[in-house]
């Protein structure tokens, strides 16, 4: 079904090493790379749109779904970035949003409730697979971030409140107490007690974007995707500023060469190795 | 000593510092406090003065209501260096969520929400809470101004007694339907979480089962992308695109349907009324005060006049929640009250005699106690702004309270008097 034989084949690579290859991606990726996006990209979010994220009563219908894509499309970009620039492998953003949403629920049933007694349902936290895989998909069959950055990222940030209505439309039902209309959220909200984090913290539909019509989540979601696409070209950007790597060559006629190819350096013979221009890498 | 030796010395090392730094993680004292005494003093004494506070029932058994109630002033001497209360919140301060708070009242108008209040006026205030977690919990009352921060009240013990796993707290919604907050929609979010998951998990394992990295880039850098882009991997891809856009229609839809009644986010402003202005035959202005260091002592010179038909005597001095009383004070005391918040010898007056109808006299008044330490209000010396505030209470014959705001700059005395 896969060309991996085809692949392995043109490696170039002796059995010992197809088979040492495999070890490293598994130390690799998982030990590694997924639960170093878990350490940073979970501190990452919880900085920039933490409580929209934590709380149930800060899930609005207007800053709710333009924070939250806006800020997680950042790690996203710069790991498609990496991924597919390097390896042509299509799955950096959906590979961000498993290690962030890994890192959220332990933090729901150990920060949060262990720790501090509040009941998953009040921290859920918001679904982003489906944005992330849509932004993969995108990157795999378009094969160019640029078109990734117009169709993907507006993807990520449209699809992040529908996805995400099946988890929190209850939470939305109407109460009354005391003669005073509420959500459940926002009774939610008021009953659990949060000491550091009084009522007129949250940012309820403050704005001037409400006045299109009302159709506050619609216009926000588009926002959301305008500046998701900038921000995407801009961490992608990030990624390859991160990623790119070089070392200096210099020749027999003491030319000094910048070369991007590692692997070059890699096939280069000890003896060449020896000729590099010591310091400047 | 070998890098074999030196290696092993480092992982034990290594393993002890981990056990050291592990320990308190798992062996951790409750806090039983919260920090209310690192609190600047202007911040508590000239902005919020709390009076009359009840804990109602100190001892609750879980899913029993109780009460949190008690009256505040907002200080006339409030700091500049302080937001003024144009977006206040009345919050409680506790270890988590151990209560849950079904309403908070404020001069009887439910504030759920933020609301301004008048600085110089005096408000009501009644929290019901529904016990929840079990154990000796350090609770206050809190007073929360937008961009100025959470201003502690003063704590008292509650105990609540039984066991969480019988707490249970059904609300009944406008629709009709029963929901228990400690559950409400917590499964149908997991299985979400765990659906698309899966599908993530998919789509990335769809990948590992291959070669992923080395390899992958050896053939990217000698042949380029055309081996590597397998036409399986688009063909899923579209598959996939098509399924996750489709369950997210479907789902959105099957939501709307399920819950076709929603309101947005409630986040209007609280109209909350101050305690209408009594009448107070009581005239009382601060002519000096100083702070004697080494005493522990406030002492301030009021210049009063009754202008009342009946005697009047002052009983009681209020700051920061901690109080000093006389005999003629502590005759009124809540015994509920926090007996380590309280000075009960701690006023003095050189002349105690009762301020006579139509009299006015200046009365040396000192409040002398080590809580000012122990509080640790005596930082006010550290401020940068040395004034303090505090209210002043007074009774007539009859018994009527009479409450008086003072405030004044504060003068520090380091050295004793007469030494």
């Amino acid at each position: 079904m896969f060309r991996t034989d085809e692949i392995i084949k043109a490696a170039k690579l002796p059995p010992e090493g197809v088979a040492m290859s495999r070890h490293i991606d598994y130390i690799y990726f998982i030990p590694i790379l997924f639960v170093t996006i878990i350490g940073t990209f979970h501190m990452h979010t919880a900085l920039l749109c933490g409580d929209w994220d934590f709380w149930l009563d800060w899930k609005d219908r207007q800053w709710w779904p333009i924070v939250t894509p806006i800020t997680t499309i950042t790690f996203c970009a710069a790991l498609q970035y990496y991924n597919w620039v390097n390896y042509r492998q299509p799955f950096g953003a959906t590979l961000t949003i498993l290690a962030l949403a890994t890192g959220k629920w332990i933090a729901v049933y150990t920060s949060w409730w262990w720790w501090s007694n509040y009941p998953p349902n009040f921290v859920m936290p918001a679904t982003l697979l489906p944005s992330a895989l849509v932004l993969d998909f995108t990157l795999l069959l378009t094969r160019n971030w640029t078109l990734t950055a117009v169709i993907g990222a507006w993807m990520y940030a449209i699809l992040f409140y529908p996805s995400n209505w099946p988890i929190f439309a209850y939470s939305h039902t109407p109460l009354v107490v005391d003669g005073t209309l509420l959500s459940w959220a926002d009774y939610m909200g008021f009953m659990y007690v949060r000491t550091g984090t009084p009522e007129y913290i949250r940012m309820i539909e403050v704005g001037s974007l409400r006045t299109f019509g009302g159709h506050s989540t619609m216009i926000s979601s588009f926002f959301a995707a305008f500046a998701s696409s900038l921000m995407y070209i801009l961490w992608w950007q990030f990624g390859k500023f991160f990623c790119t790597s070089y070392f200096y060559f210099t020749d027999e006629r003491k030319r000094t060469t910048k070369v991007y190819d590692v692997f070059a350096y890699a096939t280069l013979a000890h003896a060449d190795k020896a000729k590099l221009s010591g310091g400047k890498a | 000593m070998n890098v074999k030796h030196a290696f092993k010395l480092w992982v034990l090392g290594f393993c002890g510092v981990a056990t050291v730094a592990f320990v308190p993680t798992f062996d951790a004292t409750p806090a039983l406090a919260h920090g209310e005494r690192s609190q600047e003093p202007f911040l508590r004494m000239r902005t919020v003065n709390w009076y009359d506070t009840e804990w109602v029932g100190k001892s609750t058994a879980v899913n029993d209501i109780t009460y949190l109630k008690g009256k505040f002033h907002l200080s006339e001497d409030w700091p500049r260096a302080v937001v003024k209360p144009h977006r206040t919140f009345v919050n409680v301060g506790s270890p988590s969520s151990v209560f849950v708070r079904l309403s908070t009242k404020v001069g009887g108008v439910p504030m759920f929400v933020s609301g301004p209040m008048e600085i110089g006026r005096d408000y009501e205030y009644e929290i019901t809470l529904k016990a929840r977690l079990p154990g000796h919990h350090h609770i206050h009352p809190m007073f929360s101004v937008k961009e100025a921060g959470p201003i502690a009240g003063p704590g008292g013990w509650m105990d609540i007694t039984g066991r969480y796993a019988d707490f249970r707290n059904p609300i009944k919604t406008l629709t009709g339907e029963t929901f228990d907050s400690e559950t409400e929609g917590g499964m149908t979010g997991i299985m979400w979480h765990i659906f698309w998951a899966s599908v993530g998990l998919f789509w990335v394992g769809w990948f590992m089962v291959r070669p992923m990295y080395l390899i992958r880039a050896r053939v990217l850098a000698a042949y380029g992308d055309e081996l590597l882009l397998d036409p399986v991997d688009r063909k899923l891809a579209i598959g996939l695109l098509v399924f996750t856009v489709a369950v997210v229609t479907i789902g959105y839809l099957a939501a709307e349907a399920k819950h076709p009644i929603t309101v947005p986010l409630q986040a209007g402003e609280a109209k909350v009324k101050p305690l209408p202005i009594k009448p107070n035959p009581l005239v009382v202005e601060v002519t000096h005060a100083e702070y004697d260091v080494p005493g522990r002592a406030l002492r301030m010179t009021v210049h009063a006049t009754n202008n009342g038909t009946e005697p009047v005597s002052i009983g009681e001095f209020t700051t920061a929640g901690i109080r000093f009383t006389n005999k003629v004070g502590a005759a009124r005391l809540d015994p509920n009250y926090p007996q380590e918040l309280v000075a009960t010898a701690g006023l003095t007056l050189d002349n105690e005699a009762p301020i006579q109808p139509g009299q006015t006299v200046d009365i040396h008044i000192e409040s002398k106690d080590v809580l000012w330490e122990v509080q640790r209000l005596v930082d006010i010396l550290h401020d940068p702004d040395q004034r303090f505030a505090g209210l002043l209470m007074s009774w007539t014959e009859s018994g009527e309270r009479l409450i008086n705001p003072v405030w004044a700059p504060v003068l520090p005395v380091f050295t004793r008097l007469g030494a």
